[in-house]
């Protein structure tokens, strides 16, 4: 379980995040909504250490993340899918899975993890050899979700998944994203502008405006909620 | 036909020095995205501390085993003091270093050695090879050349392609943030790529002293030449320096057997200006890749 308090990100003179707390439990995806800035992906990026944070503190399992190198964090578990992706288009897709498998699996366990991620998303298989520049948009979604998820970690970071993507696509995303959590027991913070995806498949549901938390409840309840959507989330 | 046999013949071994030299600039620019000016600087360093060992009356090959490793230190010490500080700035403040650096390590090394020039004793015999009854302008030493820097090309490409280590370097150079991500330790990866570089800027600098006159200036023209070929083969591929070593050797042989010793750089220059204007992103370059 993650667990996140009183978390602060500030750049310049910028409060990106202002005392963010909040929990995300296994087996269960959290999504995370709100506006363009209002610090989604500087929330992402803080779990995974690619910035510093001012204040606040965020535990996997109760191990402290905050003021851990990004190498360090990745070691405990937590997988970070950035915004576009991070497909590395030079490299082929069956090394973009062995970068991912590196770390945190030893090397007996390497082929039978990749052959894992084959079995789930099929056309990789056959594109193996290829570089990750050659796949289309929703190859390269499955490349990027299946790098994350080749070494097991406990908990998933996902930043705006389904951008750029045709919606039978994305609707495929979400239900992905239900079976790993439900059934591998992950937990998942899912970023989305798409608010409609995300809160199909979430439990729970956070909305940032400005750095702060403004809602924290159960999905249904911020689709109901007509004040609220218009007010932060734009339709 | 006897001289253009001969003046191929010394292109080819030439051309495996260029080829060296680029090898060693393709690597840190595979690394950290920059052009090593002072890589030719770093492999007179280094066989000046070959040279320190041999006039000791250490062997000739635990003295060349030395250079090289100094060469690794030498490589990750400069990384970590003078270009890591430099990361996230303009590309070209790096740059920059590295030139300052050259001339830096010259200054150091006349100071050490004295700024005269001298004889490296090469590996191998220097005699030319007799083939039936002619005697061509092709030794042992230069078969050496050759066969040192082909091995050094195949490892830094079997390095590259079938290693962990070498995934992890391909992965930090391409996208150093998702690298991070995905647990490599980028910073490592920066380090080994110039300590590897400056191991192939040692062997260049060992292998070209015996057929240059060794002094603390004797690679600016090597790699002058070393960064042409570099160039030609689109600056990202070790394949790529190979070839252009080899014809910027032949070039320049061909034109200084021909037209004179004083035109080869003129030669080179004439290449390079060639090369780049039917293919600005190098022989095997992709358009994408290049950087300068």
């Amino acid at each position: 379980m993650l667990q996140v308090d009183g978390l602060s990100v500030r750049y310049g003179a910028v409060e990106a995040l202002q005392g963010v707390s909040f929990q995300a439990r296994d087996g269960e995806v959290t999504a995370v909504l709100g506006a363009n800035g209002a610090g989604k992906t500087t929330l992402l990026r803080a779990l995974s250490g690619l910035v510093r944070c001012r204040a606040g503190s965020a535990t996997l399992d109760g191990t402290g993340l905050i003021g851990r190198q990004p190498e360090a964090i990745v070691r405990m578990g937590v997988a970070h899918v950035p915004e576009g992706r991070g497909v590395i288009p030079e490299l082929t897709v069956e090394e973009n899975l062995r970068l991912g498998a590196l770390v945190r699996l030893r090397r007996s366990e390497r082929r039978d993890a990749i052959d894992g991620i084959y079995d789930v998303f099929a056309p990789l298989r056959a594109r193996r050899r290829r570089p990750a520049s050659s796949l289309s948009g929703g190859e390269r979604q499955m490349l990027a979700i299946g790098r994350a998820i080749v070494a097991k970690p406990t908990l998933l970071l996902l930043d705006e998944p389904s951008l750029g993507l045709a919606p039978t696509v994305v609707a495929h995303t979400m239900e992905l994203l239900r079976t790993l959590s439900g059934r591998d027991g992950l937990s998942i913070v899912l970023v989305e502008q798409n608010v409609r995806s995300a809160l199909s498949v979430a439990s729970w549901a956070l909305v940032l405006n400005l750095g702060r938390i403004v809602v924290a409840d159960r999905p249904e309840r911020v689709n109901e909620d007509a004040d609220l959507r218009r007010h932060f989330l734009g339709f | 036909m006897g001289l253009f046999l001969n003046t191929v013949l010394n292109g080819v071994s030439e051309g495996m020095v260029f080829a060296a030299i680029a090898l060693g600039l393709v690597l840190v620019n595979r690394a950290t995205g920059i052009v090593n000016f002072s890589q030719g600087a770093m492999g007179m360093m280094t066989t000046f501390v070959a040279y320190s060992l041999l006039s000791g009356g250490i062997g000739y090959w635990p003295a060349f085993v030395v250079a090289l490793a100094a060469g690794f230190f030498l490589g990750a010490a400069v990384e970590l003091i003078f270009i890591r500080p430099l990361q996230g700035k303009s590309p070209l403040n790096p740059v920059i270093v590295t030139i300052g650096l050259l001339v830096v390590l010259e200054g150091i090394a006349g100071s050490i050695w004295g700024v005269t020039s001298r004889g490296f004793p090469p590996a191998f015999s220097q005699r030319g090879l007799r083939i039936g009854s002619t005697r061509v302008a092709f030794s042992t030493f230069d078969l050496f050349i050759v066969a040192a820097v082909i091995v050094l090309m195949a490892v830094m490409i079997a390095v590259f392609r079938w290693t962990d280590v070498g995934l992890r370097m391909r992965g930090a150079a391409f996208s150093p943030e998702v690298a991070r991500l995905l647990g490599v330790r980028v910073g490592r990866m920066f380090t080994l790529g110039w300590a590897l570089a400056a191991t192939a800027g040692a062997l260049a600098g060992l292998l070209a002293a015996p057929i240059s006159s060794f002094g603390p200036y004797y690679m600016d023209l090597n790699l002058v030449y070393g960064f042409t070929a570099a160039v030609l083969g689109g600056l990202l591929s070790p394949v790529g320096a190979l070839v252009g070593g080899l014809v910027t050797g032949l070039c320049i042989s061909l034109v200084g057997g021909y037209l004179g010793g004083n035109l080869e750089p003129l030669g080179a220059l004439a290449l390079l200006l060639a090369v780049l204007m039917a293919r600005p992103q190098g022989l095997f370059g992709s358009a994408k890749a290049r950087r300068i």
